[in-house]
Protein backbone atom coordinates (compact mmCIF):
# COMPACT_ATOMS: atom_id res chain seq x y z
CA UNK A 1 0.00 0.00 0.00
CA UNK A 2 3.00 1.75 0.80
CA UNK A 3 4.66 1.19 -1.97
CA UNK A 4 1.64 1.96 -4.61
CA UNK A 5 1.32 5.58 -2.86
CA UNK A 6 4.99 6.20 -3.18
CA UNK A 7 4.31 5.29 -6.63
CA UNK A 8 1.55 7.38 -7.25
CA UNK A 9 3.56 10.49 -5.67
CA UNK A 10 6.00 10.06 -7.66
CA UNK A 11 3.76 9.91 -11.04
CA UNK A 12 1.68 13.19 -9.86
CA UNK A 13 5.20 15.12 -9.22
CA UNK A 14 6.57 13.99 -12.55
CA UNK A 15 3.10 14.90 -14.12
CA UNK A 16 3.35 18.62 -12.24
CA UNK A 17 6.94 18.97 -13.28
CA UNK A 18 5.89 18.55 -17.35
CA UNK A 19 2.85 20.58 -16.66
CA UNK A 20 5.51 23.41 -15.45
CA UNK A 21 7.86 22.95 -17.73
CA UNK A 22 5.39 23.32 -20.43
CA UNK A 23 3.72 26.28 -19.03
CA UNK A 24 6.64 28.28 -18.98
CA UNK A 25 7.90 27.29 -22.25
CA UNK A 26 4.20 28.48 -23.41
CA UNK A 27 4.88 31.55 -21.60
CA UNK A 28 8.33 32.19 -23.79
CA UNK A 29 9.73 30.76 -26.54
CA UNK A 30 13.20 30.31 -25.37
CA UNK A 31 14.54 29.39 -22.14
CA UNK A 32 18.10 30.90 -22.74
CA UNK A 33 19.79 33.87 -24.20
CA UNK A 34 21.86 30.74 -25.86
CA UNK A 35 18.36 28.74 -26.95
CA UNK A 36 17.23 32.20 -28.73
CA UNK A 37 21.18 32.98 -30.88
CA UNK A 38 21.15 29.05 -31.65
CA UNK A 39 17.29 29.53 -32.86
CA UNK A 40 18.03 33.41 -34.78
CA UNK A 41 21.16 31.83 -36.30
CA UNK A 42 19.45 29.36 -37.99
CA UNK A 43 15.98 30.66 -38.33
CA UNK A 44 14.99 28.09 -41.75
CA UNK A 45 16.50 24.91 -41.87
CA UNK A 46 16.22 23.21 -45.23
CA UNK A 47 14.82 19.17 -44.20
CA UNK A 48 14.37 17.52 -47.41
CA UNK A 49 15.02 16.03 -50.23
CA UNK A 50 18.73 15.54 -50.71
CA UNK A 51 18.94 14.04 -53.87
CA UNK A 52 16.45 13.52 -56.51
CA UNK A 53 15.99 12.18 -60.10
CA UNK A 54 14.29 13.45 -62.73
CA UNK A 55 14.07 12.30 -66.64
CA UNK A 56 16.41 14.88 -68.11
CA UNK A 57 15.08 17.81 -70.11
CA UNK A 58 11.47 17.71 -68.99
CA UNK A 59 9.64 19.66 -66.55
CA UNK A 60 9.27 17.90 -62.90
CA UNK A 61 7.62 18.11 -59.48
CA UNK A 62 10.01 18.34 -56.71
CA UNK A 63 8.36 19.16 -52.84
CA UNK A 64 10.77 21.05 -51.21
CA UNK A 65 10.41 20.39 -47.07
CA UNK A 66 11.74 23.90 -44.31
CA UNK A 67 11.43 23.89 -40.83
CA UNK A 68 11.37 27.63 -39.16
CA UNK A 69 12.93 27.50 -35.53
CA UNK A 70 10.63 27.03 -32.90
CA UNK A 71 9.19 30.37 -31.45
CA UNK A 72 10.11 32.48 -34.76
CA UNK A 73 8.15 33.25 -38.13
CA UNK A 74 9.00 33.93 -41.18
CA UNK A 75 7.13 36.32 -43.68
CA UNK A 76 5.62 34.18 -46.81
CA UNK A 77 5.98 34.30 -50.50
CA UNK A 78 2.80 36.59 -50.23
CA UNK A 79 3.25 39.20 -46.97
CA UNK A 80 0.69 41.83 -46.73
CA UNK A 81 2.69 44.55 -46.85
CA UNK A 82 4.88 45.60 -49.23
CA UNK A 83 7.45 46.71 -46.98
CA UNK A 84 7.93 43.53 -45.75
CA UNK A 85 10.57 41.14 -47.41
CA UNK A 86 8.73 37.77 -49.01
CA UNK A 87 10.54 34.50 -48.76
CA UNK A 88 11.47 33.34 -52.36
CA UNK A 89 13.51 30.27 -53.58
CA UNK A 90 15.96 30.73 -56.39
CA UNK A 91 18.21 28.19 -58.58
CA UNK A 92 21.56 29.60 -60.08
CA UNK A 93 21.65 29.99 -63.92
CA UNK A 94 24.76 27.92 -64.04
CA UNK A 95 23.72 24.93 -61.97
CA UNK A 96 22.29 23.47 -64.94
CA UNK A 97 18.93 22.90 -63.50
CA UNK A 98 16.35 25.33 -63.93
CA UNK A 99 13.30 26.78 -61.93
CA UNK A 100 10.17 25.99 -63.90
CA UNK A 101 7.71 27.13 -61.73
CA UNK A 102 7.76 27.07 -57.61
CA UNK A 103 4.34 27.25 -55.74
CA UNK A 104 4.56 28.45 -52.40
CA UNK A 105 2.19 27.46 -49.25
CA UNK A 106 -0.21 30.36 -48.59
CA UNK A 107 1.11 32.24 -45.53
CA UNK A 108 -1.29 31.86 -42.31
CA UNK A 109 -2.51 35.06 -40.33
CA UNK A 110 -0.17 35.86 -37.40
CA UNK A 111 -0.69 39.31 -35.38
CA UNK A 112 1.77 40.25 -33.10
CA UNK A 113 0.82 40.55 -29.06
CA UNK A 114 1.92 44.40 -29.12
CA UNK A 115 -0.28 45.44 -32.74
CA UNK A 116 -3.46 42.64 -32.59
CA UNK A 117 -4.71 44.92 -34.92
CA UNK A 118 -1.88 44.03 -37.68
CA UNK A 119 -2.61 40.59 -39.92
CA UNK A 120 0.97 39.13 -41.25
CA UNK A 121 1.06 36.56 -42.82
CA UNK A 122 3.60 34.20 -42.06
CA UNK A 123 5.39 30.58 -42.30
CA UNK A 124 5.89 28.74 -38.99
CA UNK A 125 7.10 24.95 -38.22
CA UNK A 126 7.15 23.16 -41.35
CA UNK A 127 6.33 24.32 -44.55
CA UNK A 128 6.72 22.51 -48.02
CA UNK A 129 7.50 25.12 -51.52
CA UNK A 130 6.08 22.77 -54.31
CA UNK A 131 8.58 23.43 -57.54
CA UNK A 132 8.93 22.49 -61.20
CA UNK A 133 12.56 21.79 -62.25
CA UNK A 134 14.00 21.11 -65.44
CA UNK A 135 17.39 19.27 -65.33
CA UNK A 136 20.10 18.43 -68.16
CA UNK A 137 21.22 15.18 -68.54
CA UNK A 138 23.98 14.43 -65.70
CA UNK A 139 24.39 15.02 -61.85
CA UNK A 140 24.00 18.33 -60.84
CA UNK A 141 25.10 19.43 -57.51
CA UNK A 142 22.81 22.49 -56.89
CA UNK A 143 22.88 25.17 -54.32
CA UNK A 144 19.56 26.89 -54.60
CA UNK A 145 18.41 29.81 -52.39
CA UNK A 146 16.38 30.54 -50.03
CA UNK A 147 15.68 34.54 -48.88
CA UNK A 148 13.74 34.80 -45.74
CA UNK A 149 13.19 37.64 -43.15
CA UNK A 150 12.46 35.92 -39.58
CA UNK A 151 11.40 37.55 -36.44
CA UNK A 152 9.89 36.15 -32.91
CA UNK A 153 6.82 38.13 -31.21
CA UNK A 154 8.89 41.31 -30.37
CA UNK A 155 11.77 41.72 -32.77
CA UNK A 156 13.10 40.93 -36.72
CA UNK A 157 16.56 39.53 -37.67
CA UNK A 158 17.88 41.06 -40.78
CA UNK A 159 16.79 38.94 -43.96
CA UNK A 160 19.26 36.04 -45.02
CA UNK A 161 19.48 33.88 -47.52
CA UNK A 162 20.64 29.93 -46.88
CA UNK A 163 22.27 27.48 -49.41
CA UNK A 164 19.61 25.13 -50.13
CA UNK A 165 21.98 22.04 -51.26
CA UNK A 166 20.11 19.75 -53.72
CA UNK A 167 21.50 16.72 -55.77
CA UNK A 168 19.76 16.24 -59.06
CA UNK A 169 20.12 13.36 -61.24
CA UNK A 170 19.13 14.20 -65.08
CA UNK A 171 18.20 10.66 -66.43
CA UNK B 1 76.48 40.11 -64.37
CA UNK B 2 74.58 37.24 -64.74
CA UNK B 3 74.68 35.73 -61.09
CA UNK B 4 73.96 39.02 -59.28
CA UNK B 5 71.14 39.68 -61.40
CA UNK B 6 69.82 36.28 -59.58
CA UNK B 7 70.66 37.05 -56.66
CA UNK B 8 68.79 40.48 -56.67
CA UNK B 9 65.81 38.59 -58.01
CA UNK B 10 65.84 36.17 -54.86
CA UNK B 11 66.38 39.07 -52.54
CA UNK B 12 63.42 41.00 -54.13
CA UNK B 13 61.52 37.38 -54.11
CA UNK B 14 62.13 37.74 -50.51
CA UNK B 15 61.51 40.87 -49.78
CA UNK B 16 58.17 40.60 -51.61
CA UNK B 17 57.54 36.96 -49.40
CA UNK B 18 58.40 39.36 -46.13
CA UNK B 19 55.91 42.00 -47.23
CA UNK B 20 53.14 39.79 -48.14
CA UNK B 21 53.31 37.73 -44.91
CA UNK B 22 53.63 41.76 -42.45
CA UNK B 23 50.81 42.30 -44.73
CA UNK B 24 48.39 39.35 -44.05
CA UNK B 25 49.16 39.35 -40.39
CA UNK B 26 48.51 42.91 -39.98
CA UNK B 27 45.08 42.37 -41.53
CA UNK B 28 44.41 38.98 -39.31
CA UNK B 29 45.31 41.19 -36.39
CA UNK B 30 42.95 44.48 -37.62
CA UNK B 31 40.23 41.09 -38.33
CA UNK B 32 41.18 39.94 -34.60
CA UNK B 33 40.47 43.56 -33.20
CA UNK B 34 37.21 44.23 -34.81
CA UNK B 35 35.92 40.75 -33.67
CA UNK B 36 36.80 40.96 -30.64
CA UNK B 37 35.36 45.03 -30.43
CA UNK B 38 32.05 43.38 -31.98
CA UNK B 39 32.19 40.47 -29.12
CA UNK B 40 32.71 42.95 -26.02
CA UNK B 41 29.59 45.17 -26.94
CA UNK B 42 27.15 42.14 -27.71
CA UNK B 43 24.91 41.82 -25.36
CA UNK B 44 23.07 38.88 -24.22
CA UNK B 45 19.18 38.28 -22.92
CA UNK B 46 18.49 37.67 -19.51
CA UNK B 47 15.46 36.26 -17.69
CA UNK B 48 14.37 39.25 -15.82
CA UNK B 49 12.99 38.72 -12.54
CA UNK B 50 9.70 36.98 -13.07
CA UNK B 51 11.33 34.92 -15.57
CA UNK B 52 8.81 35.28 -18.09
CA UNK B 53 10.90 37.34 -20.66
CA UNK B 54 14.42 37.83 -21.37
CA UNK B 55 15.56 41.50 -20.83
CA UNK B 56 18.95 42.90 -22.88
CA UNK B 57 22.02 43.28 -20.95
CA UNK B 58 24.03 45.37 -23.06
CA UNK B 59 28.09 45.76 -22.20
CA UNK B 60 28.12 49.34 -23.29
CA UNK B 61 25.88 50.12 -19.81
CA UNK B 62 27.34 52.61 -17.94
CA UNK B 63 30.22 53.33 -20.53
CA UNK B 64 30.84 56.11 -23.40
CA UNK B 65 28.27 55.58 -26.33
CA UNK B 66 30.97 54.80 -29.55
CA UNK B 67 30.82 57.24 -31.48
CA UNK B 68 29.66 57.65 -35.01
CA UNK B 69 29.45 59.85 -38.02
CA UNK B 70 26.59 58.75 -40.41
CA UNK B 71 24.85 60.36 -43.66
CA UNK B 72 21.27 61.67 -42.98
CA UNK B 73 18.67 61.32 -45.28
CA UNK B 74 19.69 64.66 -46.60
CA UNK B 75 23.65 63.74 -47.38
CA UNK B 76 24.17 66.07 -43.91
CA UNK B 77 26.90 64.14 -41.61
CA UNK B 78 25.62 63.82 -38.20
CA UNK B 79 28.03 62.89 -35.73
CA UNK B 80 26.70 61.01 -32.06
CA UNK B 81 28.91 63.75 -30.41
CA UNK B 82 27.37 66.85 -31.49
CA UNK B 83 24.54 66.28 -29.47
CA UNK B 84 26.41 66.49 -25.89
CA UNK B 85 24.54 68.31 -23.31
CA UNK B 86 20.89 66.51 -25.07
CA UNK B 87 19.77 62.76 -24.08
CA UNK B 88 19.83 60.63 -26.88
CA UNK B 89 17.65 57.89 -28.33
CA UNK B 90 19.83 55.75 -30.40
CA UNK B 91 16.88 53.88 -32.54
CA UNK B 92 18.20 51.30 -34.84
CA UNK B 93 15.36 50.23 -37.16
CA UNK B 94 14.80 49.26 -40.90
CA UNK B 95 11.93 49.45 -43.34
CA UNK B 96 11.18 46.04 -43.56
CA UNK B 97 10.67 45.83 -39.76
CA UNK B 98 7.30 45.27 -37.98
CA UNK B 99 7.77 46.00 -35.10
CA UNK B 100 9.96 48.84 -35.58
CA UNK B 101 7.03 50.29 -36.81
CA UNK B 102 4.91 49.62 -33.67
CA UNK B 103 7.27 51.31 -31.63
CA UNK B 104 8.24 54.37 -33.63
CA UNK B 105 4.77 56.22 -32.85
CA UNK B 106 5.40 56.33 -29.53
CA UNK B 107 9.26 57.17 -29.56
CA UNK B 108 7.53 60.24 -31.67
CA UNK B 109 5.27 60.92 -29.20
CA UNK B 110 7.71 60.82 -26.53
CA UNK B 111 9.76 63.08 -28.30
CA UNK B 112 7.49 65.75 -28.93
CA UNK B 113 6.87 65.15 -25.03
CA UNK B 114 10.28 65.84 -23.58
CA UNK B 115 12.25 67.96 -26.54
CA UNK B 116 12.02 71.06 -24.47
CA UNK B 117 14.19 69.27 -22.21
CA UNK B 118 16.98 68.61 -24.33
CA UNK B 119 16.35 65.19 -25.37
CA UNK B 120 16.31 64.10 -29.13
CA UNK B 121 15.88 60.72 -30.73
CA UNK B 122 18.57 59.42 -33.85
CA UNK B 123 16.81 57.02 -35.91
CA UNK B 124 19.29 54.66 -37.50
CA UNK B 125 18.43 52.84 -40.68
CA UNK B 126 19.32 49.22 -40.44
CA UNK B 127 18.47 48.88 -44.30
CA UNK B 128 21.09 47.14 -47.02
CA UNK B 129 22.74 49.93 -48.81
CA UNK B 130 24.62 49.08 -52.40
CA UNK B 131 26.90 51.37 -51.41
CA UNK B 132 29.11 50.37 -54.98
CA UNK B 133 25.68 50.86 -57.36
CA UNK B 134 24.51 54.67 -57.67
CA UNK B 135 21.01 53.71 -59.34
CA UNK B 136 20.40 51.24 -56.21
CA UNK B 137 21.83 53.02 -53.85
CA UNK B 138 19.58 55.71 -54.75
CA UNK B 139 16.50 53.91 -54.66
CA UNK B 140 17.03 52.19 -51.19
CA UNK B 141 17.06 55.93 -49.74
CA UNK B 142 14.54 56.59 -51.82
CA UNK B 143 13.03 53.73 -50.19
CA UNK B 144 14.12 54.66 -46.64
CA UNK B 145 12.96 58.56 -46.62
CA UNK B 146 9.31 57.14 -47.77
CA UNK B 147 8.81 55.53 -45.36
CA UNK B 148 10.43 57.59 -42.74
CA UNK B 149 7.86 60.19 -44.25
CA UNK B 150 5.01 57.84 -44.20
CA UNK B 151 5.43 57.11 -40.35
CA UNK B 152 5.81 60.62 -39.96
CA UNK B 153 9.50 60.69 -38.52
CA UNK B 154 10.39 64.26 -37.58
CA UNK B 155 13.63 63.46 -35.60
CA UNK B 156 17.33 62.55 -37.99
CA UNK B 157 17.07 59.56 -39.50
CA UNK B 158 20.88 58.52 -40.42
CA UNK B 159 21.60 55.60 -42.90
CA UNK B 160 24.10 52.84 -43.24
CA UNK B 161 23.50 50.88 -39.57
CA UNK B 162 25.58 48.54 -40.71
CA UNK B 163 28.88 50.82 -40.47
CA UNK B 164 28.66 51.48 -36.74
CA UNK B 165 27.40 47.67 -35.94
CA UNK B 166 30.50 46.25 -34.51
CA UNK B 167 30.80 48.89 -31.47
CA UNK B 168 27.10 48.52 -30.56
CA UNK B 169 27.27 45.03 -30.18
CA UNK B 170 26.07 43.90 -33.56
CA UNK B 171 22.59 45.12 -34.14
CA UNK B 172 21.46 41.29 -34.63
CA UNK B 173 17.75 41.84 -33.73
CA UNK B 174 15.51 45.26 -34.64
CA UNK B 175 14.06 47.05 -32.72
CA UNK B 176 17.29 48.25 -30.93
CA UNK B 177 17.55 51.44 -28.61
CA UNK B 178 20.43 52.92 -26.31
CA UNK B 179 19.91 55.77 -24.30
CA UNK B 180 22.72 57.98 -23.84
CA UNK B 181 22.92 60.99 -20.90
CA UNK B 182 24.04 64.54 -21.42
CA UNK B 183 27.43 63.54 -20.72
CA UNK B 184 27.37 60.47 -23.91
CA UNK B 185 27.35 58.10 -21.20
CA UNK B 186 24.96 54.84 -22.25
CA UNK B 187 22.53 54.06 -19.72
CA UNK B 188 19.92 51.43 -20.75
CA UNK B 189 19.78 49.54 -23.82
CA UNK B 190 16.78 47.46 -25.49
CA UNK B 191 16.03 45.08 -27.67
CA UNK B 192 12.91 44.29 -29.28
CA UNK B 193 9.57 45.93 -28.54
CA UNK B 194 8.62 46.64 -25.16
CA UNK B 195 6.10 49.10 -24.23
CA UNK B 196 5.70 52.92 -24.40
CA UNK B 197 6.30 53.05 -20.83
CA UNK B 198 9.54 51.45 -20.72
CA UNK B 199 10.58 53.64 -23.34
CA UNK B 200 9.70 56.68 -21.32
CA UNK B 201 11.09 55.43 -18.27
CA UNK B 202 14.30 55.15 -20.06
CA UNK B 203 14.22 58.66 -21.83
CA UNK B 204 13.66 59.99 -18.40
CA UNK B 205 16.58 57.75 -16.68
CA UNK B 206 18.91 59.65 -19.70
CA UNK B 207 17.81 62.82 -18.86
CA UNK B 208 18.78 62.97 -15.03
CA UNK B 209 21.59 60.93 -15.43
CA UNK B 210 24.68 62.19 -13.57
CA UNK B 211 26.83 59.99 -15.42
Amino acid sequence: MLNLQSTWRGTFAAAALMLAATAASAQFPFNSSQDHAAAKNNAVQYLYPEQVTVPAGKPSAVEMHFRVAHGLHINSHTPKDSYLIPTVLSVPASSGVRLDNATYPPGTDFTLPLDPNTKLSVYTGEFTIFTRIVAQRGNHLVQAQLRYQACDNNACMPPKTITVPIDVIGK
Amino acid sequence: MKRNTIVLFVVLFILAIFGWAGWANWKYRQQAAERRLALSAKGELVPDAAGDTLQYNSPLINKPAPDFTLEDLHGNKVSLSSYKGKAVLINFWATWCAPCKIETPWIIALRNKYSSQGFEVLGISADDLDLNDKQKLSEEKQQIAQTAQQMHIPYPVLLNADSISKPYGGLDDLPTSFYISRNGTVVAAQVGITSEDEIEGNIRKALESKN
